[in-house]
């Protein structure tokens, strides 16, 4: 009775300390726990929903307000400011539910906070060196003019830009995912960063107005379609878990 | 000759606890119990084994007024994990 008892404990209870194990075995139980450990987090997918849905919003207003020349009454890229605030209550909430903790997810967490410390940083450039660089120049005693060739037009005064300052933020989209997809061996966003650095290259070649709509492939490819992508995968497994 | 398989990693359970934490930083207690399929008590038992070889940390904080038991690898866990893998591809190849 008591050895009936001991093998019904033992089928019921496979990971139990006293059953003793071949060499075959030990190796099944390595190779089955490190599987185990390598799937147990799923990406819920709302970060990249969030940022892709954002940003591509935000670069096809731009495109048709340059477009249609016509203003919304505020500057559409605030709202990826404020995307920041459901980004914070999202971190917080996924970190409470992690009950394991990866080298390779502290790695890519830092990477996207690095990314955005430089948008920041880039978003910083872009406001206050054309104002910085007029004001050099006018205590120089000089001044930049666009002049007509043609001569049709009066020169007109203008401030320093930097030409084409969105290809830089289509390098900077492109890095993250491009460590996260290769990182997490990710194919849609690694095509997504693939696509994002085309982007780049046809965003030296067009125009700002154009840039924008490079910018929301890049968005689309980047995020949206691997938030998508992650959302289903996250979905199925929590069906499948019920 | 073989060399002996560390008997302190030679069992289902705990080469089960030490094969999911040589991979990650740290890991809950509830997430190694689900993972290993095991119960409380014998994970407990195995954990403190573990503990006491000086294989793994073993941190007891609260989260949301709960308990929380996070598990992490030593070095010396990894050293003897790595010992024991070697040992074990030793055995797997002459047979």
């Amino acid at each position: 009775m008591l050895c009936f008892l001991y093998g019904l404990f033992n089928k019921l209870n496979p990971m139990q300390e006293t059953k003793l194990m071949t060499e075959q075995e030990s190796l099944e139980i390595i190779q089955s726990m490190i599987q185990k450990a390598k799937a147990s987090y799923h990406d819920k997918g709302i970060s990249s929903l969030l940022w892709g849905s954002v940003v591509t919003i935000a670069s096809l207003v731009s495109f048709t307000q340059k477009q249609y020349d016509f203003y919304i009454g505020f500057d559409i890229w605030l709202i990826v400011l404020f995307a920041i605030i459901p980004q914070i209550i999202i971190s917080i909430k996924e970190g409470k539910e992690i009950k394991v903790k990866k080298y390779e997810d502290e790695t890519i967490d830092t990477v996207w906070m690095v990314y955005g410390i430089s948008i920041f940083c880039l978003v910083f450039y872009q406001n206050i060196t054309p104002n910085v660089s007029n004001n050099i120049i006018k205590n120089e005693g000089w001044q930049l003019t666009k002049h007509f060739i043609n001569n049709l037009q009066p020169d007109v005064i203008i401030t320093p830009f930097v030409p084409s300052i969105f290809s830089l933020y289509l390098i900077l989209y492109a890095l993250p995912t491009l460590v996260t997809g290769v990182t997490k061996k990710f194919k849609p966003m690694i095509f997504g960063a693939i696509v994002c650095y085309a982007m780049f290259i046809v965003s030296c070649f067009t125009t700002s107005k154009y840039d924008m709509l490079c910018g929301a492939v890049a968005a689309i490819s980047c995020w949206l379609i691997p938030g998508i992508i992650l959302r289903k995968k996250y979905l199925k497994s929590k069906a499948a878990n019920v | 000759m073989f060399k002996d398989l560390d008997p302190i990693l030679h069992s289902q359970l705990r080469l089960a606890v030490m094969s999911l934490l040589i991979g990650v930083k740290e890991a809950e207690f509830t997430f190694i119990r689900e993972k290993t399929n095991s119960t409380a008590g014998n994970l407990s038992v195995q954990v403190n084994k573990l503990k006491d070889a000086g294989y793994i940390d073993v941190a007891k904080k609260f989260k949301d007024n709960y308990p929380l038991t996070t598990c992490k690898i030593t070095k010396q866990g990894i050293d003897a994990f790595e010992l024991y893998v070697k040992n074990l591809q030793g055995y797997l190849k002459v047979k």
